[in-house]
């Protein structure tokens, strides 16, 4: 960031550029991390909020940290810690020329050993892994999200792959 | 040639010229490679529409009108430091003056509005100099004689009752078992158990074990103890053998004696061995005397 020094998030149009520049990838982080039961959608909102209440206590360069730190404590304390499951989107994001029934068979019982394979994953390897595969994110920019090295997340990545694939194979 | 692993990982990153792209489509399990990545994007995050959570969030801020805390902290310190002078302040200014007397020993005490109250041996009085113009209290431990000015309500405040008065005098004698007001002049009010006695001149009110004792008139115009003497009129013995203790700082004990029989009669206290005749004979007991111990017996 190279905002001026004394500039600070009280300043609405601030606090709604960093809004506009982080909402949605905290959002998703805490979606693939936790899944949809326990509501990002609202913790996003509180993150902020607690955000713009510490607004003068905060540099914005801290601003990224402090909702993603935040956010995922509020995660926290609520989570039983229980299984992450995902939910299949209603729209498939492929058309399949060739449906015939036993395909549609095979094809669902393969999004089901998916969705387990998915939940079986840790909380690091499943957020690092489907903000590249889902949000087409690169390394270095999940990097920069989760505040870890490149190689690490590289290595979260191919490690839930190979997982994934082994997952997939055993069920 | 690059392994597996590195193009995999470089597939992964978007990051494979065409000739590993070539490579990559080589690898005996890219047909399930692709067939996990089309299937993984079924499970993309639901949709978030970055601008109306935007509007939801500035609604939410400006609906709390939130005060920023920055200047809070600061005035709570000061807040904190007052707090502590006051309290500091409070305390030593409603600090009770309290005087007490030991064995043998009276005093008089000038109240803050020249009420004076003479106290009596082994005795304890309380009052607040500061709140003394809103409140005339007193707590009183023992026994006393006041003679108060006029003014406001004057209250004695004691473990058995509190005695209320305007401008006269009185003495009032608490001890254990022992609750006694007598009036000299003007008019006391003694409540007990929530309930007021009122008291004229030369009336008594007197309590022993919890039973109210009905005395008659009282003649002198001061209490007998002022003038070094403690006088009784049907008063359980044993009440007069505490205030013997008092008044010399000895131990009796009573052999084969009835405590609880009336004695009527006096003794003074400048004289142990006087004294002694005087709350003995009349009683047909003899004493005997070691050190500060002294024991009575029937004959």
């Amino acid at each position: 960031m190279t905002k001026p020094l004394h500039e600070n998030i009280c300043e609405e149009h601030l606090f709604s550029t960093i809004f506009n520049k982080y909402a949605k990838d905290l959002h998703n982080f805490l979606y693939y991390k936790y899944g949809d039961l326990l509501n990002p959608k609202d913790k996003v909102q509180e993150a902020f909020i607690k955000l713009w209440e510490n607004c003068a206590k905060i540099p914005p360069e801290k601003a990224k940290s402090f909702v993603f730190t935040t956010a995922n404590n509020l995660m926290l304390n609520e989570t039983a810690h229980q299984k992450v499951v995902l939910k299949h989107q209603q729209t498939k994001p492929k058309t399949y020329t060739n449906e015939n029934p036993e395909f549609l068979m095979q094809e669902t019982e393969y999004m089901a050993k998916l969705q387990k394979a998915l939940a079986k994953l840790t909380e690091a390897q499943r957020e690092a892994f489907m903000m590249n595969r889902v949000e087409g994110k690169r390394f270095k920019e999940i990097a920069e999200i989760l505040e870890i090295s490149t190689k690490a997340v590289e290595k979260r990545i191919y490690g839930a792959l190979e997982k994934l694939r082994k997952d997939i194979k055993e069920l | 040639m690059m392994n597996r692993e590195e193009l995999i990982s470089k597939w992964l990153n978007n990051d494979l010229n065409d000739q590993e792209l070539e490579a990559f489509k080589m690898l005996e399990d890219y047909d399930d490679l692709v067939k996990l990545n089309d299937g993984i994007l079924a499970f993309k995050a639901t949709e978030y529409n970055t601008s109306t959570e935007l509007e939801h969030v500035l609604k939410t801020i400006k609906t709390t009108k939130k005060q920023p805390t920055y200047w809070l902290k600061p005035l709570m310190r000061v807040a904190a430091v007052l707090a502590i002078c006051f309290s500091v302040f409070y305390y030593t200014t409603t600090l009770d003056t309290t005087m007490t007397t030991e064995f043998a020993q009276k005093t008089i005490i000038e109240l803050p509005d020249n009420s004076s109250v003479n106290l009596n041996a082994k005795s304890l009085l309380a009052f607040n100099k500061n709140s003394w113009k809103q409140e005339r209290d007193v707590t009183l431990e023992g026994e006393a004689f006041f003679k108060v000015a006029k003014g406001s309500t004057f209250n004695v405040i004691t473990k058995s009752g509190t005695v209320t008065v305007y401008g006269t005098q009185f003495n009032v004698k608490q001890r254990e078992q022992y609750f006694e007001v007598i009036c000299y002049e003007g008019l006391v009010g003694v409540r007990y158990n929530s309930q007021e006695t009122k008291l004229k001149p030369g009336d008594s009110f007197l309590i022993i074990d919890g039973k109210q004792i009905a005395k008659e008139k009282e003649n002198r115009s001061t209490p007998s103890w002022l003038n070094n003497e403690s006088a009784f009129k049907s008063v359980p013995y044993k009440e007069v053998i505490a205030e013997f203790e008092r008044q010399y700082e000895v131990d009796i004990t009573l052999l084969d004696i009835n405590s609880n029989q009336l004695f009527t009669g006096s003794f003074a206290h400048n004289n142990l061995e006087v004294a002694l005749k005087a709350i003995t004979l009349p009683l047909h007991v003899t004493y005997s005397k070691t050190n500060r111990t002294i024991t009575l017996k029937r004959e």
